[in-house]
């Protein structure tokens, strides 16, 4: 039965007649078609929610590795490990009110908002280095960016109202040109691998070498 | 389009394909890290089973069988939201059997692919961790990433690292263009699969994308003219 799983023209196959399940409905009524995908999708959430499982245990094993090791940095592994251990414990006394909110509210949600403010550092660093007037091109992306950015900070944009047409006329025209341009690419690209994927001519997706194939 | 790309397919035609940079890159990336005897960082995103997660398993395809040939170590972080974790597995699938396939199935561990969290900037905080502490050679960040890749891009710049990125929306190009060394570009990503295989057919498929793109730039002026002498014939037939 593994052996059988495991054949890689049978992965192929499964995948183009799952997506076909799903595809289909758009463009035909078929009541049993529409059942059939809706299982289909049930299914994957539910597969979905066992990999959450593997991940946990995977993160298990290699803290366990450092730990047994005692690599560098093993005691933040141990620490790790009681942590994960605790708010699967607390989950399971209500993920609504209780101790796993208040980990939630208090500790993992002030964490994750000050690593986004870190971002802005990121992206001032990254501004400093990369606009530098070395070409005309670094010129013109110097010299827009001071505008955009002039006009979106709240003293300048206040007091300096000419920034103002000038940083929406590139907002609503070279920018969002720019950005269709890059959604119609995008589409396109996605819709030819979409075609190679079903064609079972992209296998690494699957895992799958072309060697193998 | 589907039945071009299956005509382009079944021909085999051997078409001229402009060369990607940050295609090409990565063999020099990977090649350079194992010249410095540094480990490759290589990330397909924090998103499900879109698209942009399936290019970039066919780039961390690309790049395991390029570690596996080098002797370099791969490290390939995991996780960042629910829907990764399904990708987790195939991805694990996907290195394992490019080590096994070069011959070097002792080499592969899966230590390598750690799980950081399902959080995001948990995750990130794993990802810019391990990099400040391996400080690999190169870092190669593709399929769907939010706002956390520009932690990624800058730190990989801080240590060092040759970057190459893909940005899946365009605010996210925009600044990934100023902090990495070679970024992707549109279509780029999900074309990469078909640029780095050696198979002429699936190489043609890309011509189809170079046709539509230039079908697109055609519609758009026939537009602007159309719509500038008052006709919104095109604008109509866009908009159903």
């Amino acid at each position: 039965m593994a052996e059988i799983l495991k054949n890689k023209q049978l992965q192929i196959i499964v995948m183009a007649l799952s997506f076909l399940f799903v595809f289909l409905p758009y463009f035909l009524n078929v009541p049993q078609l529409n059942t059939a995908s809706t299982k289909l999708v049930t299914i994957c959430s539910i597969v979905t929610a066992f990999t959450v499982a593997l991940a946990v245990i995977a993160q298990f094993r290699r803290g366990m590795n450092i730990i047994n090791r005692r690599s560098r940095g093993w005691y933040f592994k141990a620490y790790m490990l009681v942590t994960l251990v605790l708010m699967l414990g607390f989950s399971l006394m209500g993920r609504d009110s209780g101790p796993y909110q208040w980990v939630m509210f208090a500790v993992v949600n002030p964490l994750s908002s000050v690593n986004y403010g870190i971002l802005a550092f990121y992206m001032a660093s990254t501004a400093a280095r990369a606009f530098r007037a070395r070409n005309t091109k670094a010129l013109m992306l110097l010299v827009s960016g001071f505008i955009v950015l002039m006009y979106q900070a709240p003293l300048t944009g206040a007091y300096f109202t000419g920034f103002e047409p000038i940083s929406i006329y590139l907002g609503s025209t070279f920018s969002m040109a720019a950005g269709r341009m890059f959604l119609i690419s995008v589409t396109v690209g996605a819709i030819v691998f979409g075609v190679r994927v079903i064609l079972g001519k992209e296998p690494s997706v699957l895992g799958i070498s072309k060697e193998e194939k | 389009m589907a039945a071009l790309v299956y005509y382009y397919i079944k021909t085999k035609k051997v078409v001229h394909i402009r060369r990607v940079p940050g295609l090409d890159a990565i063999e020099e990336a990977v090649g350079r890290s194992a010249e410095m005897g540094k480990p490759v960082i290589c990330s397909f995103g924090i998103g499900g089973f879109t698209y942009w997660t399936l290019a970039g398993l066919a780039i961390l395809s690309h790049v395991a069988h390029l570690t596996a040939k080098t002797g370099s170590r791969l490290i390939v972080p995991t996780g960042g939201g629910d829907q990764a974790l399904i990708v987790r597995p195939v991805a694990e699938e996907i290195v394992k059997t490019a080590y096994t396939m070069e011959g070097v199935e002792d080499q592969y561990t899966p230590d390598d692919l750690p799980f950081y969290s399902g959080q995001q900037y948990a995750y990130i905080g794993g990802y810019v961790g391990v990099m400040q502490r391996v400080r690999p050679g190169s870092v190669i960040m593709t399929g769907s990433h939010a706002s956390e890749a520009m932690n990624i891009a800058e730190t990989s710049n801080t240590v060092g690292a040759i970057t190459i990125t893909s940005g899946s929306y365009i605010s996210n190009v925009a600044a990934l263009a100023c902090a990495s060394d070679y970024i992707l570009i549109g279509e780029e990503a999900p074309a990469a699969g078909a640029y780095l295989s050696d198979d002429p057919a699936q190489r043609a498929s890309i011509r189809v994308q170079d046709l539509f793109k230039w079908l697109a730039i055609a519609v758009m002026i026939l537009g602007l003219a159309a719509r500038s002498l008052g006709n919104d014939l095109m604008l109509r037939l866009l908009a159903t």
